[in-house]
């Protein structure tokens, strides 16, 4: 491997992991909020 | 979304783009290695930020052991999962490092071999928190955190203590080590950085922490009333 194309895969891979444990947060946020509207409603009912 | 977190965000997003600018444009290219020592601007500052937040794991921990508070317990839980993707980034980014320059992509050096550890210690750690399902969890969980951070100094003294295959250290290492005075503040801007997105990444879950513990709670009142019913 060569040294520019090393450090471009590295500033990639670094931002893809960054980006990919964002979107999972992201996507645990949005489940568990969805999870506490149905538990209000089940409470409500 | 309130003000304040709203600032702390767009900062950051500035941070870390002048931080790039100062890696990629700004920092000088190292005579020898050329352009991929700019890897390391990454590299040592996503290490430190792992080391960081390791150690406030390892403090939560000792809190929560001490006086069983479950806040402590949610700083605990994010500051090791945030810590992880921080050990991967220098898991990743190290070997595509060492490529073009050793000619190999791993060995099996005291540093990098420490490194790994570390980064299983935690795995580890989180795979407790996620499938263990009984009351002693976050017990067992603070325990592992103790025994789990002696490995920290450990990966930081491998490259004083022994040869390795690793750089040896270009910092603090000793009168014939040092870093040009010019590589500095990339260095420093890109830890200021990552530091900042850091504190974001555990702020976000240590509320999905509180959040999950909130869903339980709920979960638990629920099915009480369904069984009294």
């Amino acid at each position: 491997m060569k040294g520019d194309v090393a450090l471009k895969a590295a500033y990639i891979v670094t931002w893809v992991i960054q980006l990919s444990y964002m979107g999972y947060l992201w996507s645990r946020f949005r489940r568990l909020r969805e999870e506490q509207k149905d538990l209000k409603r089940e409470v409500g009912l | 979304m309130k003000l304040l977190p709203k600032v702390f965000i767009a900062f950051t997003v500035a941070a870390l783009a002048y931080a790039a600018y100062q890696a990629l444009v700004v920092a000088p290219t190292e005579q020898t290695m050329g352009n991929v020592q700019r890897i390391f601007y990454y590299h040592v500052p996503s290490a430190w930020t792992a080391f960081l937040l390791f150690f406030v794991n390892f403090l939560a921990s000792a809190v929560y052991l001490w006086k069983r508070n479950t806040a402590a317990d949610a700083v605990a839980a994010a500051t090791a999962e945030v810590g992880v993707v921080f050990c991967t980034v220098v898991l990743i980014t190290g070997p595509i490092w060492a490529r073009p320059v050793w000619g190999i992509w791993w060995t099996w050096d005291a540093r990098l071999t420490t490194t790994l550890v570390l980064w299983l210690i935690y795995v580890s750690y989180l795979v407790l928190r996620r499938y263990s399902t009984g009351s002693q969890t976050a017990l067992l969980a603070a325990a592992l955190s103790i025994f789990g951070f002696v490995d920290v100094p450990i990966v930081y003294m491998t490259i004083r203590w022994f040869r390795t295959q690793h750089p040896s250290p270009v910092i603090g290492g000793g009168s014939n080590s040092g870093l040009d005075p010019s590589m500095w503040p990339p260095l420093l801007w890109n830890w200021l950085a990552f530091s900042m997105l850091a504190i974001i990444l555990v702020a976000v879950r240590y509320r999905l922490q509180r959040m999950e513990e909130d869903v339980e709670q709920q979960h638990a009142q629920v099915a009480l009333r369904g069984g009294t019913a």
